[in-house]
């Protein structure tokens, strides 16, 4: 098991009353409520506390949002170079890119190229389609969403392994010459991550063999999401796909003592809070399926939402608890799940630093090493995740998850 | 004096019946000659066809028809020719029907149009149009209607309350329809303004006073941009006056359509 640090870098200092009347954090809050000065203050922190997670022995991610006090990565292929710049060791994950809110692939192609070209192959490269409410800021079509996702990647694949000069003319993205400098120095191109549920998704994403990433769903459905990747990348021809294939999302504290983990912890659900969006920015037109979109209109998407803390712990979801506790707990997420990678976030809201820090250390100091090994020889394990066990239909998993 | 009734009474028989007023509907009506469309019916011949994309037949070849100069080129080249057209359109309807225009005014007696979305007046930050994309319908009747308690004849997403999940389905295809065809630039194409002038039929631009989707002032403005229009304000009404004000709306057109034929008769 590899495990991630991750922090969204909130930016917690938005007034409850202000929060309210903006419908939440996210894309329509307007930036008077940003404080430049504490702004910069915020960013040294999460830095630090990336540079320490690297000297601890995790593996780094970063990610981006936009127009939203929830999350100050902006882009996350600056942020990457802002990661790499400070660490020397772990792995930084780019995930990811959200695709068709980006203008121009090609310039994907060449920002991944560097990243990987000046840290001699420290890049994971994550593709996503956006969460839904992305569309507001970036004012691209929803509609084509995942025509422009697919797209963008063919041509960004095309742009770091077709070595001559190339013209791309197709639906969405015109180019009459490209080819990249620098190449990427991962050969043929750095791994590549998608996250995501819904069943195109998921099933292209195994088809081409890249890495699956569940954010935050419960055991169960991450479970049915793999059970669907691991059939349609069999379907494919491909060999049955081992846990690294697989990662998964969860929020981490660990403490000494289950009472301090679950007092601090318990901020983390700062992340989770409903903020009021309208059913337009929760389900653009055309995003999603007609069916999903009813499902959004009813309430019923993004369930974890409405979890209880104690619900989330005892599932999972936050991994919180002694270094004892969370072990047995990712030792029920692998064998629920067969995952092999584990990105956590560590920090949500109002959470100190020392609180993170803390955490962080004790994680690896107890908790690494503990669950390191695992799914290492997956092929000699007999779980109920391995293709040969699994013979029920796969259902198609209505998002617990959250994007 | 406000138009009522009887005013459209008197001016039905000097309207040709034989003539035909096709009618592009706006997003988030529901189908058929709802309010003055049904008066206007008794005086001609009046059809309002649903646009591809917004639960008909040519719903799946219409998958990748990307703007409304698609539906424009659809509706030029599907109907039929000898008959007198008037062609009216409303909101998003109206924006279609203007592209028809600029491309082949001479094949229609007359344009109506009614707070038509299309053409970008204002600056880059003035927001002209409402984002009826974004906001929640009880917002869009909110600010569509003089009334929002008289609202009826729309259909969006969860709207009237009661939806079964099957015409939720159908309300959130329409508006991935409108995505398809508006979405960006949102419920306007700039190539249109340009070509304006080609306008030259007999135009009646209509508009709510009350209408906070296209203001009154957007209306009155693009109306001033076309060489033959005359511009009525609908006291008391909103976005929707053919809903919100059938009797006005009614008196206003059969009126306008009257004048013209005898403006024709004279030349």
């Amino acid at each position: 098991m590899r495990c991630y640090h991750f922090t969204e870098m909130p930016y917690p200092y938005v007034p409850p009353d202000v929060e309210e009347a903006h419908r939440g954090l996210k894309y329509f809050m307007p930036n008077r409520y940003y404080d430049p000065v504490r702004g910069y203050q915020l960013y040294q922190r999460y830095l630090d506390e990336y540079e320490l997670a690297d000297e601890l022995g995790y593996d780094l991610m970063v990610n981006e949002h936009h127009q939203s006090a929830s999350t100050l990565h902006v882009s996350a292929t600056l942020s990457a170079a802002s990661v790499l710049a400070r660490t020397r060791r772990g792995r930084v994950l780019v995930l990811g890119t959200p695709l068709p809110h980006r203008e121009s692939p090609v310039r994907v192609a060449e920002e991944v190229a560097y990243l990987d070209a000046i840290s001699a192959g420290r890049i994971i490269c994550g593709f996503v389609r956006g969460v839904q409410g992305e569309t507001w800021p970036s004012n691209q079509n929803p509609v084509h969403n995942m025509d422009m996702f697919v797209e963008a990647h063919d041509l960004i694949k095309e742009a770091w392994t077709n070595h001559d000069v190339f013209s791309w003319e197709g639906r969405f993205y015109h180019y009459r010459y490209v080819s990249i400098w620098p190449r990427p120095y991962q050969q043929p191109h750095p791994p590549i991550w998608v996250s995501g549920t819904t069943r195109a998704l998921v099933e292209w994403t195994a088809r081409h063999g890249y890495t699956l990433c569940n954010l935050l769903g419960t055991y169960a459905d991450t479970a049915a999401s793999f059970r669907l990747y691991r059939k349609a990348a069999m379907e494919a021809g491909l060999p049955e796909p081992g846990p690294d294939h697989f990662a998964y999302l969860s929020f981490c504290h660990v403490a000494p003592t289950e009472e301090q983990a679950r007092q601090v912890g318990r901020k983390l659900m700062w992340y989770l809070k409903q903020g009021k969006l309208r059913l337009g920015a929760i389900s653009p037109p055309g995003y999603s399926s007609p069916a999903a979109a009813v499902a959004a209109l009813r309430g019923k998407l993004g369930e974890v939402r409405k979890y209880s803390f104690e619900r989330l712990v005892d599932e999972g979801v936050m991994l919180v608890g002694t270094p004892d506790q969370v072990i047995a707990r990712i030792q029920r997420l692998y064998a629920e799940t067969g995952v092999g990678n584990l990105i956590m976030m560590n920090h949500a809201g109002e959470m100190t630093s020392n609180e993170v820090r803390d955490s962080l250390c004790l994680f690896a100091r107890e908790v690494i090493p503990a669950v390191a090994p695992i799914g290492r020889h997956w092929q000699d394990d007999d779980t109920r995740w391995r293709v040969e066990n699994d013979r029920r239909p796969v259902h198609t998993v209505l998002a617990s998850a959250l994007s | 004096m406000p138009p009522g009734r009887t005013e459209a009474g008197v001016t039905m028989t000097e309207v040709d019946s034989a003539d035909r007023l096709l009618f592009l509907h706006d997003a988030d009506v529901v189908p058929g000659p709802v309010g003055a469309l049904a008066q206007l019916a008794e005086q001609l011949v009046v059809e309002v066809p649903r646009h591809p994309g917004f639960g008909t037949e040519l719903d799946d070849a219409a998958r990748d028809w990307d703007s409304v100069a698609d539906l424009a080129q659809h509706y030029l080249s599907t109907m039929p020719a000898g008959q007198p057209t008037h062609l009216a359109g409303a909101g998003f309807g109206g924006w279609i029907a203007l592209e028809m225009a600029v491309r082949a005014a001479d094949r229609f007696a007359s344009l109506i149009l009614v707070a038509p979305y299309g053409v970008k007046l204002f600056g880059p930050t003035d927001r002209e149009f409402a984002d009826v994309l974004l906001l929640d319908p009880v917002e869009v009747v909110e600010l569509g209607w003089a009334d929002p308690a008289a609202c009826h004849g729309l259909r969006m997403p969860g709207f009237p309350p009661g939806q079964d999940d099957e015409q939720i389905e159908r309300a959130f295809l329409d508006r991935e329809a409108l995505c398809r065809y508006a979405w960006k630039p949102f419920m306007h194409d700039p190539r249109l303004r340009r070509w304006l002038h080609l306008v030259t039929i007999p135009t009646l631009v209509i508009a709510g006073e009350r209408d906070r989707l296209v203001s009154p002032e957007h209306s009155r403005q693009l109306a001033g941009l076309l060489p033959s229009a005359r511009y009525v304000e609908l006291p008391g009404t909103g976005h929707y006056p053919y809903l919100e004000s059938p009797d006005a709306f009614t008196a206003a057109v059969t009126s306008f359509l009257a004048t013209r034929q005898k403006m024709g008769a004279e030349q």
